[in-house]
Parts: C-alpha cells; sequence; structure tokens
C-alpha cells in the first residue's frame, strides 16, 4: 500500500488527518500546505546523532497571518494534530527545523517576516517570526538609523524572534537578548490573541518601552515553551556607538582561565567591558585557520601536543578572550587604561588590538560579532571534524575562576573517552557563564554518531550530578534535561501546559512539557 | 519612524473583529504591507551563500558552471553540514534565480 504521508501524527489516523490537511488547505492556498516528500526534505535534516525518521514532520503549513494561525489552531485542536512551530529555522546544533517528535505538522513562520516598526529615537524594532538578521540589518543600514543588532553566530540566516525566545545570545552589550525583549503578540492553542505587557492596554504606544506592563509579568513563559504562538515580538537595540575597539587577550596554559575569569568578572559587572565576553579554547578558534587533518589522523581526540603546535602555527592562545569597548573615544582611551592594567598584572597576558590583528581571520569575525555586522565564519567549526554532525552542550558556570576550570577539565576528559575534541567558549555574562561546547562529529560515521549520542548523554548526567544545570539543548535531549530541574518545576511547567493547552496541540514535548 | 501605521489601520481592525470573536488585537496583523521578497539570485547569493563559500568555509562554487538542478537539490537538502533551505525561505521561482546564478560562468570574483 503507498503511503500517502510520510509520517502520521502520534495517535492521528489517517483519515482524521487527511481531513485535516482539507481544513489547513482551506484556510491556505495549496502550495502552502506541504505534505511531499520532496517539499519536506529540508525540515528532516539536522545535525543531531538520532535518525531522522525520529523527527520528519508529516506535514509543514506556511502561515502568513495571524488570522491563518487562529484558524490553524482552531482546526489542531478539532483533530488533535500537534504543531511545531518555526520562524527562521536555523537552530543549527539544537534541531534546525525538524520537529521534536515523528508526525509533528511544522507551522513554518518564515514567511510572516514583516518589519512592522523601527524606531529610530526610542531605539527598538517590532517584527514578525521570520524576519532575519540580515534582512533587519539592511533595513536599518538602508533608513540610516544608526542603531546595531546583537545576534549569534548564524546570524545572518537566524532571526531574532525564534533566537531570543530560545534564549540565545549575542557578543554585545545588548547579548543576553531576552533581558532586551520588550512585548510579545501571541496566539494562544485556543486562538485567543494576547500581547504582553502594555500591549494588553488598548491604544497604548508603551509596548516596545516598558517591559512588565500590569500583574504577573508573562513574557518569560513564552521562551522555551510551548504554550502560545508568539508572531510579533518587540526588543530594544543599542544605539552605535560613536567609537568601537574590539580586542583578544591570548593566555598560553589550559589553568589560566582562573586568571582570566578573575580579571573579567569585576570588569563586566561594573561595566567597564560591557559586551559579553568569549573566552574561546584554541580548538574553537582553530576551524577557521586550520585543518584538524593537517595535524591528526585516525580515531581519538585531538591531543594536547597537536593543540600546542596549531597554536604555535596560527598564532593563537589556548584562551582567546574577545571583548571590545563601545562609547565615546574619550571612554574607551580611560576603560582602555583600566583594562590593560588589570590583565597586565600577571605578565601572562597578551593584548592584542585591530592594530595587531587586523588581518587575522579569527579576529576578523569576532569582531564582526561585537559590532552586530553579519559573518557566517563561525560555522568553520563544522569543517573540524567534517560529516555535518553537532550538538551544543550549554552547561551554565558561575563567573569564578575555579568553577569554570572546573567545567573544562570534566567536558575535556568526558570528550575524550569517546574520542571527541573540547572545541568550547565561555560566553561572560553578568555573573554567570555560558560554557558553550561544540561537540562535533562525523554524521556520516555510525560508530562516531553513537559515541557522540552517547558522550552527549553523559555530559548532561555529570554535569548535572555535580549541579551543573544545562541552559538550552537539543531536541533530542529536550526531556532528559528537563529531568534534571526537579519533578517540582517539571509538574508547574505541565499544569500551565494543561491550562493554557488542554488538547495539547502546540509543540509537545518542546523543554520536555507535555 | 513608524514603517507601517496607514489609514487602512481602523478598517482593518473592524473587519478582523468581526472575523475572530474574542480577539481585540488580530486586526493590527492583518495589514496589506507585503513581506520580504527576494530580488534576484545575485541577492540570495550575496545575503546567505557567499558568507560561506566566498570565504572558504564552504567549497568555492561560482564559475565551478555547476548543474543548476544539482544545485536546487543541494539548496533543498543541505549537503553533510551546510543546512538545507526550504521553499519558506528561498522560494522555487527565487531558488531557480539563484541556482543559474551561480551555474553562470561570471567574470566577477
Amino acid at each position: 500500500m503507498t503511503r500517502k504521508y510520510i509520517a502520521l501524527p502520534q495517535g492521528v489516523s489517517e483519515k482524521d488527518f487527511d481531513a485535516a490537511i482539507n481544513n489547513f488547505r482551506k484556510v491556505l492556498s495549496d502550495d502552502a500546505v506541504l505534505t511531499s516528500a520532496e517539499q519536506l526534505a529540508p525540515y528532516i535534516k539536522t545535525m543531531m546523532p538520532v535518525p531522522d525518521a525520529d523527527h520528519t514532520p508529516s506535514a509543514a503549513l506556511l502561515a502568513t497571518t495571524v488570522e491563518q494561525i487562529q484558524k490553524i489552531v482552531a482546526i489542531c485542536n478539532q483533530y488533535k494534530v500537534p504543531i511545531w512551530m518555526i520562524s527562521t529555522g536555523k537552530n543549527l546544533g539544537y534541531g534546525s527545523a525538524a520537529p521534536a517528535e515523528r508526525g509533528q505538522v511544522v507551522l513554518d513562520l518564515k514567511r510572516m517576516n514583516r518589519i512592522l516598526e523601527v524606531d529610530k529615537d526610542l531605539a527598538f524594532a517590532l517584527v514578525e517570526p521570520g524576519v532575519t538578521y540580515q534582512q533587519l540589518y539592511d533595513y536599518i543600514k538602508e533608513h540610516k538609523l544608526g542603531l546595531w543588532l546583537s545576534m549569534p553566530a548564524p546570524s545572518a540566516i537566524a532571526g531574532p524572534v525564534g533566537n531570543t525566545l530560545d534564549r540565545g545570545v549575542g557578543y554585545t552589550p545588548y547579548g543576553e537578548h531576552f533581558l532586551f525583549a520588550c512585548g510579545m503578540e501571541v496566539v494562544l492553542a485556543n486562538g485567543e490573541v494576547l500581547r504582553t505587557g502594555m500591549g494588553s492596554m488598548p491604544n497604548s504606544n508603551t509596548w516596545q518601552v516598558f517591559k512588565w506592563g500590569y500583574g504577573p509579568y508573562l513574557d518569560g513563559i513564552f521562551t522555551q515553551s510551548n504554550y502560545g504562538i508568539v508572531t510579533k515580538f518587540g526588543f530594544w537595540l543599542m544605539p552605535e556607538p560613536p567609537a568601537f575597539k574590539p580586542f583578544v587577550i591570548q593566555y598560553q596554559h589550559e589553568e589560566d582561565i582562573v586568571e582570566i575569569v578573575e580579571t573579567i568578572r569585576p570588569l563586566r559587572i561594573s561595566g567597564v567591558i560591557p559586551n559579553a565576553v568569549v573566552i574561546a579554547h584554541a580548538l574553537y578558534e582553530a576551524p577557521v585557520k586550520a585543518k584538524r587533518s593537517d595535524y591528526v589522523s585516525g580515531p581519538g581526540s585531538i591531543p594536547d601536543e597537536a593543540v600546542y603546535r596549531i597554536m604555535k602555527d596560527h598564532k593563537l592562545g589556548i584562551w582567546n578572550v574577545y571583548a571590545a569597548l563601545y562609547g565615546t573615544q574619550e571612554q574607551i582611551d580611560v576603560n582602555w587604561k583600566i583594562v590593560t592594567q588589570a590583565f597586565g598584572q600577571s605578565g601572562k597576558a597578551k593584548i592584542l588590538t585591530e592594530q595587531e590583528a587586523a588581518e587575522d581571520p579569527a579576529f576578523v569575525y569576532r569582531a564582526k560579532l561585537m559590532r552586530g555586522e553579519m559573518t557566517l565564519t563561525e560555522f568553520s567549526l563544522y569543517n573540524w571534524r567534517g560529516g555535518g554532525g553537532s550538538m551544543w552542550f550549554a552547561p551554565v558556570s558561575q563567573a569564578r575562576g575555579s568553577e569554570t576550570l572546573k567545567q573544562m577539565a570534566l567536558t575535556k576528559q568526558i570528550l575524550a573517552k569517546y574520542g571527541l575534541d573540547y572545541s568550547g567558549e565561555f560566553i561572560v555574562g553578568m555573573r554567570d557563564m555560558h560554557h558553550i561546547v561544540d561537540v562535533l562529529y562525523d554524521k556520516t560515521d555510525p560508530e562516531q554518531t553513537k559515541a557522540a549520542y552517547q558522550c552527549f548523554d553523559e555530559l548532561l548526567t555529570e554535569f548535572s550530578a555535580r549541579g551543573y544545570g544545562t541552559y538550552r539543548v537539543n531536541t533530542a535531549f529536550m526531556d532528559k534535561v528537563a529531568e534534571t530541574y526537579g519533578p517540582v518545576q517539571r509538574k508547574v511547567h505541565k499544569t500551565l501546559k494543561k491550562a493554557l493547552d488542554p488538547n495539547g496541540i502546540l509543540a509537545p514535548g518542546k523543554s520536555g512539557i507535555r | 519612524m513608524k514603517k507601517t501605521r496607514s489609514g487602512n489601520y481602523i478598517v482593518g481592525c473592524i473587519i478582523a473583529i468581526f472575523f475572530v470573536a474574542g480577539n481585540a488585537w488580530s486586526a493590527q496583523d492583518e495589514k496589506t504591507t507585503p513581506g520580504f521578497a527576494w530580488k534576484d539570485g545575485a541577492e540570495i547569493y550575496a545575503k546567505i551563500c557567499a558568507y560561506c563559500h566566498d570565504v572558504q568555509v564552504g567549497p568555492p562554487i561560482r564559475n565551478r558552471e555547476l548543474p543548476a538542478a544539482y544545485i536546487r537539490a543541494v539548496v533543498r537538502n543541505g549537503r553533510f553540514a551546510m543546512p538545507a533551505f526550504r521553499a519558506a525561505e528561498i522560494d522555487d521561482e527565487s531558488l531557480t534565480k539563484l541556482a543559474e546564478f551561480i551555474s553562470r560562468r561570471s567574470t566577477q570574483p
């Protein structure tokens, strides 16, 4: 028997699914309801070490308006069809555009891509989910608005709505993106449209300038969640500073991370260094300049000796601290003096600015990220092992040197057990660090793929056993991470889910919530 | 600077409230402003492909006379680490233009 669909939602008969699809076609045009294998192919490719079949969608719906989405959720409620919402669909290393569970219908909001408002004076934007950073960047340039974006490394092809809703980070002073979110429009599972904060008040003009509104603050429950479909999103933009000074500070020994963090923390908390500083290991930066195969062959993780040769050949530190100063030239001059004095004390740091490093490809792309310029150069990471396998392991650490050293050593040890390399960095928040490790493996090699899965599982187990929580994870491991935060939080999440989405039609499984 | 305020706003509000019961806000979404659309293949190449393929992150693909059908297939399916691009991102007509742009031998770098 020829199957009509490449997958079906769990617990939904083909007859009911047929009826749902026919109804979707009445809401959207025929070419916006995708069901064939060819049409759905781009939704299936992930970088995770699990069979693509586990995350194959049954259909994709290309909605462009709120009204269409309201009608879609009504149909989903009627036929108990689950939908998985994506915006730009470039959550690479976290699940890409594929649904969490086989058979879910992808609600693809990429074509909902209007920049609704950018206010030059108040420095905010209001956009739809499909807007990319590139689109917004071009718009700001074209209209000479003098505003800067903060975006993650997949900048040009990713977008502010999806990244912020997954609580992603960037590299400018506005790098903790959710801190700068201000007002959402959300289609709820019952079809109602909620505007959060000041947006709930008719005729209010403060939706994008005051975050809190009145009563319990709701925006947070629509991040990393499945309680609604965000259709508009407001956020603040950084005014272009008169001057900008990027720099890199290199250290030669892994244990120097203790000194680095102890030096940076007071500078970051006091605001002398205002941006989300990155402390990148040599193996995170090496792919921009070097090929792994030039230094090591065969199975197993790269030995330290080879890493030191890469550092020497390509002028990298074992730790490379990328940061920047922003403001008037006078402000920068004062803060530069404070920074160089702080880092100069031990004599271990090598400080480089644009003057010395302008031609260095790693410095160039890092400087672009710190001023909100489009670049995809960080994708060089994917060439390190080749084969398209990548998962972001993202535990949170205190901004305390001893803690970062412990986390680095534990990560490296577990990766080595499975023959994988430590491609890690710490992104410095105000008091925390996002320890970001790209678990790179060759997805075309079944043995390495299996090892990568087991490795990631062990990383989560060992880190949570020590009280280190993961802030974000790919769709194959969401339940495991949810479990690490304990039963009470899971119960509260479930209670909210039942109240807001009793039929469980919105992204079941997101963050382990059903 | 407000991009989308227009005279259609109030009319749009009233119409949408009739259509969608219990929803005071849907109308503001139903404005007629079109969304983003690609101009041509060169624009897509510059805004997506060039960020990898012109800086040695991905292999060079221009001036290699790669078959258009192959380019379309790689864009839709991805290849190793290269992500797949959906019709929602690059519609079929724009993909045809992009494939033609990449396939065409050019004197430009």
